[in-house]
């Protein structure tokens, strides 16, 4: 006889012994459902959040620094008269300073943002102007649809008043419907600018603020100064107000990620020299990713915690039923001893027993778990998807078998160690 | 005829308080094929003799030959595997697993054995029709009545072809009618040649068998044989 099939007729008897009790075998199992389920479904969720959230730094680059301007908190503007334009954030000479300063920058873009309406024949929308240069193209991760992105010849302020913009395809979409999109002429403010390029999607680089980045339109920054003006008028409390911010966003690409933590480090004290408001804000995708990735370990060992509890508390569980039932079934013990099995035969059959359990919960709990992230995608109440990895199923599953171990342990010695004749006097 | 079992001075001393004595000094020996009767008054010793007879038990002192094997200085795994091999129980209250089918309470033996499960099946299917119960291997033992319940047990004492039956009071829950069936079934085996041990407290079943041995206190109080068929050790 093989040892294939010794374990399989131990299973048969496993199996056929918890059917005997079904719903004290589901009831008990219980415990082991909810902690594998509790730990796929957590682990989909949160796997899928950190993909995210790499995904977007990946995207935004390791190797930049990005400083942009912010309008200053309440009180730290009250000092200032309300009268007059409210001037805030970055200027020319702060990007001058930074240059000089930082070492190893390979690359800085500047960006000025404004709100302007654009107009196409009868169709008119606000959208956000960014006044920018071709180096853009090189720094962010620009993929264009079609046609092509700005260019040192689209700098060059010509009497001919007609300068190139690039839009994203979304924006293009909306404004020409099914119109060829490239070389149609478009108003900004009252100026007319040529379609040049359409983008298949802003890049994460360009911090698009308010109005999202469907609604974007670049243009050369030359041509903005000259001809869109410093001010962007905007309905605030009780009426009108205008703005001017020189510099809206300064990218800075660097030579390596050295270089990042050194520039990201001048760029704050140089920063906070100059600045007496916090009118700026500089942000280090690969500090954030630092971050994101301790946020992530955190998460895990808080779901290990409570995966653990439930599974102790679930292992618990099995180890009295099984408890019970060796007191409960003593008599058959006795016989099947007398009939010739051996203290390990009980052992084993036992052991089996509470393993099956497990086994059982920790396969319903797979399907329970896997449904809660599938649930939870088919709502579409997350931002993300959820991703369930191999390991996230095979872990709580073995976790699970470990626990039908070791709570089944006490209970099988405490069976094999019956004495037979005792065993089968009781009642 | 060959030796089936031979004690040599056999005492078992229960260690509570001051210690019980339930038997004392035993010496007996039992050729294969005999069909022995223990009777004796409760407290005896009765209970005591068949769990040591029926390798439960372990004695406290002396010696217990089963056929050429002593078995009183044996390891508890090799006791399992001398009852696995060379008895086959049968109980006053039957003893079956109430949750498994006749075909599994009759397999029960074999399964410590490792005897596969098709040879098993078969084996199951050849004893239950010797008991007559061939068409009842998928009922469950509550659905059968008490002299077939009895009937299953023997099937399954007899399934790993055992050099001798122990039972204990085999009829003592049954109605005088089946319990003459059941002691026939025995009769029968006995005659096929298997030696049989059995416990009992009634003088009509002791008569069935070739000897009687009478305990009291603890000691063999007397030893008759039946018949001048059998010879006897003196």
């Amino acid at each position: 006889m093989t040892a294939t099939h010794k374990i399989l007729d131990v299973l048969r008897l496993a199996v056929r012994s918890l059917r005997a009790h079904l719903v004290r075998s589901i009831l008990t199992s219980l415990g082991i459902i909810f902690g594998v389920c509790g730990v796929i479904a957590m682990l989909g969720i949160t796997e899928g959040a950190s993909y995210q959230s790499q995904l977007y730094l990946r995207e935004l680059g390791s190797d930049k620094i990005i400083i942009r301007s912010v309008n200053p908190p309440e009180e730290d503007k009250a000092s200032e008269s309300r009268r007059g334009p409210n001037v805030y954030g970055l200027n020319a000479d702060d990007v001058a300073r930074l240059q000089s300063n930082i070492p190893d920058v390979v690359r800085c873009v500047t960006l000025h943002q404004s709100k302007k309406y654009l107009s196409f024949g009868t169709k008119r929308q606000t959208v956000s102007v960014f006044g920018t240069g071709p180096e853009l193209g090189l720094v962010a991760r620009i993929r264009m649809a079609a046609g092509r992105f700005l260019t040192v010849s689209d700098m060059v302020i010509e009497p001919v008043p007609k300068a190139a913009c690039v839009m994203p395809a979304s924006l293009a979409r909306r404004v020409f419907g099914y119109l060829d999109p490239i070389g149609q002429t478009v108003l900004i403010g009252a100026e007319p600018f040529h379609v040049v390029g359409i983008l298949a999607q802003v890049p994460q680089a360009v911090e698009a603020g308010m109005g999202g980045r469907d609604e974007c339109v670049f243009v050369p920054d030359t041509v903005r100064k000259r001809r869109l003006g410093k001010f962007t008028l905007l309905r605030a409390k009780g009426g009108f107000q205008f703005e001017r911010v020189d510099v809206s966003q300064i990218i800075l690409q660097m030579k390596d990620e050295e270089a990042v933590s050194v520039g990201a480090g001048i760029a704050r004290s140089l920063l906070s020299r100059t600045h007496d408001k916090a009118d700026y804000l500089v942000k280090v995708p690969m500090e954030l990713l630092a971050q994101k990735r301790k946020q992530t370990r955190l998460w895990a060992i808080v779901l290990l915690v409570i995966a653990g509890i439930s599974l102790v508390v679930g292992g618990i569980g099995i180890m009295n039923i099984m408890l019970a039932s060796v007191t409960e079934r003593t008599r058959e013990i006795g016989v099947r001893r007398a009939l010739g099995a051996k203290q390990a035969d009980i052992a084993v059959q036992f052991l089996v027993e509470s393993v099956a359990l497990t086994i059982v919960g920790g396969l319903l709990g797979i399907a329970v778990g896997l449904l809660g992230p599938w649930a939870v995608d088919r709502a579409g109440v997350l931002p993300f998807e959820t991703i369930i990895t191999p390991w996230a199923i095979v872990v709580p599953f073995l976790m699970a078998v470990a626990v039908g171990l070791v709570s089944g342990l006490y209970p099988a010695l405490r069976a094999a160690k019956l004495d037979p004749i005792e065993a089968l006097r009781h009642e | 005829m060959a030796e089936l079992i031979r004690l040599e001075n056999l005492w078992k001393i229960y260690p509570l308080g001051p210690g019980v004595t339930a038997l004392q000094d035993i010496s007996l020996q039992v050729e294969q094929g005999q069909y022995i009767a223990i009777m004796g008054p409760s407290g005896s010793g009765k209970s005591t003799m068949l769990n040591l007879l029926g390798c439960l038990d372990r004695p406290t002192r002396g010696q217990y030959w089963l056929c050429g094997q002593n078995v009183a200085g044996m390891s508890e795994n090799e006791l399992s595997d001398v009852r696995s091999r060379r008895i086959g129980f049968v109980f006053q209250s039957f003893n079956l697993i109430a949750s498994s089918s006749i075909m599994e309470n009759i397999e029960v033996p074999m399964f410590y054995r490792g005897i596969p499960r098709r040879r098993r099946h078969v084996r199951c299917r050849k004893l239950a029709e010797m008991v007559g119960l061939g068409d009842r291997l998928h009922h469950r033992p509550a659905e059968l009545s008490g002299g077939q319940q009895q009937r299953v047990a023997i099937a399954r004492a007899l399934a790993n072809e055992p050099t001798m039956i122990v039972a204990d009071e085999p009829t003592g829950n049954l109605d005088s009618q089946t319990a003459a069936e059941i002691l026939d079934l025995m009769d029968d085996l006995h005659r096929r040649g298997r030696s049989i041990v059995m416990v009992t407290h009634e003088a009509d079943i002791g008569r069935r068998a070739d000897r009687v041995v009478m305990l009291r206190d603890g000691r063999i109080a007397s030893d008759t044989f039946n018949g001048d068929t059998h010879r006897g050790n003196p």
